[in-house]
C-alpha cells in the first residue's frame, strides 16, 4: 500500500474510531456504576447463546441453568482440557456444538501438554465482548492522551499485528489473538493505522525484522505514543535501535527501507539519529523527543521492568494494558492508575475462590467448590479467578490469581498477582513466586540497592537450596553474601515452612548473586530472538538453574 | 427489503436434531436477527454443513436463514457412512427436515431450495415426488449434473444398476483441485474426516432411482422461479447436458446463470460473495405469491 493510500484510510477512519472507542468506554463506565446488572446481563447472554447448543442439551444444562445460583450448581468448574472433546467436535461443526454462534477463528495459545489450545473465536464473542473491550481500553487512552491520533505517525502500536495465517483447523484459521488478520467483518479490529506499512501483513514476521520496519517508518516523525503488551517489547525496541543504528541512519538518509526505496530521503532525521546514537545510554525520548505516552503491562513480574522503563522513557507518561489472556479479558483500564484496574464487569461472568483453597486439587477430584461473586470479595485478599465467557468456555479455572486492591462503587479493583501453584518445593516448603519476589525486594531494599529483573531456580544438593540472580547497578560480588543472608531471613519470615526446613538443615540458604544492570534482560532477549517472539515471556521462576551459567558464566 | 448500510449481524448457528426412524439427523441453521427469507441447502456427495461456515453468516447478513441437513450417513448425522438408503427413506428425511424448517420460519417466509452438485439431484427428485407437499418459493440447481446416470449409462447398464444390492465401495474419484484453486480449501477437503468419498454400489442404485423421478416425471412442478447456476465451465459436470435436462424439467421457463470461474465448488472460489448475493436476492424477490 502506498504512503497516500494508508494515510487516506487513517484519515477516513480516525473520527469514527475515536467515536467508537468513546462509546465503548462510556458503556464500560456505565456498567461499572451498575455492576450487578452488568453481571446479570452477561450471564443471561452466556446462557442465551449456549442453552440450545448440542453440549448444553446433552448435559441438561439448558434446563438447569437459569440464574447465577443454578448456573453455578449445575455446571462444574472446568479446565481447558475438560473442554477438549467438545472443542474437537466444534472444529467440525464450527458453531452449534459448544455455543450457538459461528466459530470464525480458533485462537492459538500454549497449552499444558505442549499441544496449542484452540480457543473458539465466535462471531458473538467478537461483536459483544472482544472488540468492545479493545475499544473501551483505547477510549481510556484517547481520553487521557488525545494526541495519539494527532496525525498518522503519532502512534506506534505493537499490541496487535497482521500476519498471514498458515495454520488451519478444518479450514478455519488458527492464530494468536494478537494477530488481527484477516479482518473478519466491518466490526473487527480496525484502528486508523490498520493499513500502515509497519502494521500490515507485508511487514517481516520475525521479531527483529518487524521491529526494524516499525522503527524505520516512525523515525523522523513526531511520534507521541508507543503501545505494547509486554514491557520487554519496549526495552527491545530501544536495544534494536542501538543494534541497527547504522542501517537506520542509512535508510533515513537514502529514503529506503532495508535498501528498498521508500519515501523521500530525510538527511536531517538521519543526522539527528546519528547524534542520538553517539550516546550509548540514549533513551527513546532522545530518539523521539515528541513522546508523551507508553503503555504495557505494569503489574506482577512485568512490574520488575519499571526501572528499565523509567530509563528508556524519562518523563514520559504511562498507562497500563488490560489484564487479559487468549481466553478472555479480566480488567480494563478506565483511568491512569498504573497498577490496578476495575474488574471488566461486562466482559465475563466472574467467580472467585480464595487463593488459600487448593482449587486445582479439588477440580481434579471433581469436587464442587463454592465460589464468590464479584460483590463478595474483600480488599486485601487474593483469589483464584473462574470466568465464563461468551465464547462458550464456561466456569473456566484460569489458573490466575488476582489481588483485590480495593472495592470502589461495588466493583473490585484488582491486579494480576501470579499463576496458581507453588514455584517449587524441595521438601514441603511450597514456596510461591510472590514470596520469593517479596523476599528479594525487601532484601535488596534493606541494603539500599536498586534492582531490575531477577531469575530464581532450584539447585539440588546436600542440602538443596535456591539460587537467584538479581540485576542491580550496585552489582558486586562483595555484597552477595550479605544480600543472600538478608533475603534468606526475609523468606523465613514470609514462609514458616521454609524457616522450619532451614532450621532443621533440610534446606540450604538461598544463594543470591547480583549481576550487572541489563544482564538478565540481555539473556531474555537472546532467548526471545532465538524463539517465537510473540509467545516468549520473561519468567522469573525457572525449574532449574541453567540460566546461571548462561548469565554469570560460572 | 435489505438495509444496505448496517453492521454485521450477530448471526446464530444452531444444530437441531430431526429424529427419523431412530436416527438423529443434524439440521444446521444459520439464523439472522431479522429473518426475511430462507434457503434450504442440499449438499453433494462428500460435503456436509461444516463446509459452509463462511457462507452461512454471509447469507444471514442478507437476512437469509441458511438450513443444511447433514444427509443420513453424512456430516454429524447418524446413519451408515458411505451408504445412501432407499429413495423413500432419503426423500422422507428431506421432507421431514423441510417440515421442521417451515415450523421454524413459518409459512409466510419465502423459502428457496438450493441443491449443490449431487444435492441438486436429490432436490429435483424431491420436487417431483408425489408425496412432497412442503411449500417453497424458488429452486436453484448449482453445478449439478442433472440426469447424469441417464446421460452416461446405456439402458442396459441402468437396468443392471437398478438391481444392484452390493455393499462394495465405489470410489467417486473426486479431486479437491477440481473443486477449488485455493490451497486452503483444498487442504480442508483433503483432510476432512467427515467427508464421504466412496459409496456402496447399492447407493448408486438409489441415485438412479432418484434420477428416474425427475427424468420420467409424474407431475408438473409449481410455477415458482427456478435457476441453474455454475461456473463458466465445470471440471466434473457436463454443463450442456445438465442445462438440457434443466430446461426440459422446467418446461423452458427457468433461468441459467454463469459465474466467472472454472471450478466446481463455487463457494470456495472468488465468486462466493456474488453467488450468495444473487441467491439471496433470488430468495427474496419472488415474494409471497409463488408458493409451490
Amino acid at each position: 500500500m502506498s504512503i497516500s493510500d494508508w494515510q487516506k484510510h487513517w484519515k477516513a477512519r480516525r473520527g469514527r474510531f475515536i467515536e467508537e472507542c468513546r462509546q465503548a468506554h462510556e458503556r464500560l463506565l456505565a456498567d461499572l456504576k451498575n455492576p450487578g446488572a452488568a453481571q446479570e446481563r452477561v450471564l443471561d447472554d452466556i446462557i442465551g447463546v449456549s442453552a440450545a447448543s448440542l453440549h448444553w442439551k446433552e448435559r441438561g444444562y439448558d434446563t438447569l441453568a437459569k440464574d447465577a445460583t443454578s448456573f453455578r450448581s449445575a455446571l462444574p468448574i472446568m479446565r481447558y482440557d475438560d473442554f477438549a472433546e467438545v472443542i474437537e467436535r466444534e472444529t467440525r461443526t464450527k458453531g452449534g456444538t459448544l455455543t450457538c454462534s459461528p466459530v470464525l477463528r480458533w485462537l492459538k495459545t500454549s497449552g499444558t501438554t505442549g499441544t496449542p489450545k484452540r480457543v473458539p473465536y465466535t462471531l458473538h464473542w467478537l461483536l459483544t465482548y472482544r472488540i468492545p473491550a479493545m475499544m473501551a481500553m483505547w477510549g481510556t487512552y484517547l481520553e487521557h492522551h488525545p494526541e495519539l491520533l494527532a496525525h498518522p505517525y503519532a502512534t506506534l502500536d505493537t499490541q496487535t499485528v497482521r500476519e498471514d495465517v498458515s495454520d488451519f483447523v478444518h479450514g478455519v484459521e488458527h492464530q494468536a489473538v494478537s494477530n488481527r488478520h484477516p479482518q473478519i467483518n466491518t466490526r473487527d479490529w480496525n484502528p486508523p493505522w490498520y493499513e500502515a506499512p509497519w502494521f500490515g501483513p507485508d511487514t517481516p514476521t520475525s521479531h527483529e525484522g518487524r521491529m526494524y520496519h516499525r522503527i524505520r517508518h516512525l523515525l523522523g516523525r513526531n511520534l507521541h505514543y508507543i503501545s505494547s503488551i509486554n514491557p520487554s517489547t519496549l526495552i527491545s525496541l530501544r536495544d534494536l535501535i542501538a543494534v541497527h543504528g547504522k542501517s537506520l541512519v542509512r535508510d533515513l538518509r537514502e529514503g529506503t527501507v532495508e535498501g528498498e526505496p521508500w519515501g523521500e530521503p530525510d538527511p536531517a532525521a538521519a543526522d539527528r539519529l546519528e547524534a542520538v546514537l553517539a550516546d550509548p545510554a540514549f533513551s527513546l525520548k532522545d530518539v523521539w523527543p515528541s513522546l508523551t505516552l507508553y503503555s504495557c503491562w505494569l503489574s506482577a513480574s512485568a512490574g520488575l521492568y519499571q526501572s528499565k522503563l523509567d530509563a528508556v522513557f524519562p518523563g514520559v507518561a504511562k498507562l497500563p494494558f488490560m489484564s487479559c489472556g487468549t481466553e478472555g479479558v479480566t480488567t480494563i483500564p478506565v483511568d491512569d492508575t498504573a497498577h490496578s484496574q476495575p474488574l471488566a464487569i461486562s466482559q465475563a461472568f466472574f467467580e472467585f475462590v480464595p487463593a488459600s483453597v487448593p482449587l486445582g486439587e479439588l477440580v481434579e477430584r471433581g469436587e464442587a467448590v463454592p465460589t464468590l461473586l464479584f460483590d463478595e470479595v474483600e480488599a486485601g485478599e487474593d483469589y483464584h479467578l473462574v470466568m465464563s465467557q461468551g465464547n462458550g468456555l464456561y466456569r473456566l479455572w484460569t489458573g490466575d490469581i488476582y489481588h483485590v486492591d480495593r472495592v470502589e462503587g461495588g466493583v473490585p479493583w484488582i491486579h494480576f498477582l501470579r499463576r496458581d501453584g507453588v514455584f517449587h518445593s524441595f521438601t514441603g516448603e511450597k514456596i510461591t513466586e510472590a514470596q520469593v519476589t517479596q523476599a528479594i525486594e525487601q532484601g535488596v531494599a534493606g541494603l539500599g540497592l536498586d534492582m531490575g529483573l531477577y531469575m530464581c531456580g532450584p539447585q539440588w544438593g546436600e542440602p538443596p537450596h535456591y539460587v537467584a540472580l538479581v540485576e542491580s547497578h550496585g552489582s558486586d560480588r562483595g555484597i552477595d553474601a550479605a544480600l543472600s543472608g538478608r533475603i534468606d531471613e526475609e523468606l523465613k519470615t514470609i514462609n514458616i515452612e521454609y524457616a522450619s526446613k532451614r532450621d532443621s538443615g533440610r534446606l540450604g540458604a538461598i544463594e543470591v548473586v547480583t549481576v550487572p544492570h541489563d544482564a538478565i534482560n540481555a539473556y531474555v532477549e537472546s532467548r526471545r530472538l532465538a524463539g517465537n517472539a510473540t509467545q516468549y515471556k520473561y519468567k522469573p521462576f525457572q525449574q532449574d538453574i541453567a540460566f546461571v551459567a548462561d548469565i554469570v558464566g560460572d | 427489503m435489505l438495509e444496505l448500510k448496517r453492521p454485521p449481524q450477530n448471526t446464530r448457528k444452531e444444530i437441531v436434531h430431526v429424529r427419523r426412524d431412530g436416527a438423529d439427523l443434524a439440521l444446521h441453521l444459520w439464523r439472522p436477527k431479522n429473518l426475511k427469507g430462507a434457503i434450504f441447502y442440499f449438499h453433494g456427495l462428500q460435503s456436509h454443513a461444516g463446509w459452509l461456515w463462511e457462507v452461512g453468516p454471509q447469507y444471514a447478513n442478507n437476512d437469509i436463514a441458511l438450513f443444511v441437513l447433514d444427509r443420513r450417513g453424512s456430516g454429524i448425522s447418524d446413519g451408515e457412512r458411505n451408504d445412501i438408503p432407499d429413495v423413500d427413506t432419503v426423500l422422507g428425511d428431506y421432507a421431514a427436515a423441510l417440515a421442521a424448517v417451515r415450523g421454524i420460519i413459518g409459512d409466510e417466509v419465502p423459502l428457496q431450495l438450493f441443491g449443490h452438485c449431487l444435492g441438486g439431484s436429490f432436490l429435483a427428485a424431491l420436487m417431483q415426488h408425489r408425496d412432497f407437499d412442503i411449500p417453497y418459493d424458488s429452486a436453484v440447481f448449482c453445478s449439478t449434473w442433472l440426469g447424469k446416470l441417464h446421460a452416461t449409462l446405456s439402458e442396459e447398464q441402468r437396468e443392471a444398476l437398478a438391481k444392484e444390492t452390493g455393499t462394495q465401495l465405489w470410489d467417486a474419484a473426486l479431486k479437491s483441485t477440481d473443486f477449488t484453486d485455493s490451497v486452503k480449501y483444498q487442504h480442508y477437503i483433503d483432510n476432512d474426516d467427515l467427508a464421504v468419498r466412496q459409496l456402496t454400489k447399492r447407493s448408486r442404485a438409489t441415485l438412479l432411482g432418484l434420477e428416474k423421478l425427475y427424468m420420467e416425471p409424474e407431475r408438473e412442478l409449481p410455477p415458482v422461479p427456478m435457476g441453474y447456476v455454475s461456473g463458466l465451465t465445470d471440471p466434473i459436470v457436463d454443463l450442456d447436458d445438465a442445462h438440457k435436462t434443466f430446461i426440459e424439467m422446467t418446461r423452458g421457463r427457468g433461468g441459467i446463470i454463469k459465474f466467472p470461474t472454472n471450478q466446481h465448488y463455487l463457494y470456495y472460489t472468488d465468486v462466493r460473495t456474488s453467488l450468495v448475493n444473487w441467491s439471496s436476492t433470488y430468495t427474496l424477490i419472488p415474494g409471497l405469491d409463488h408458493h409451490g
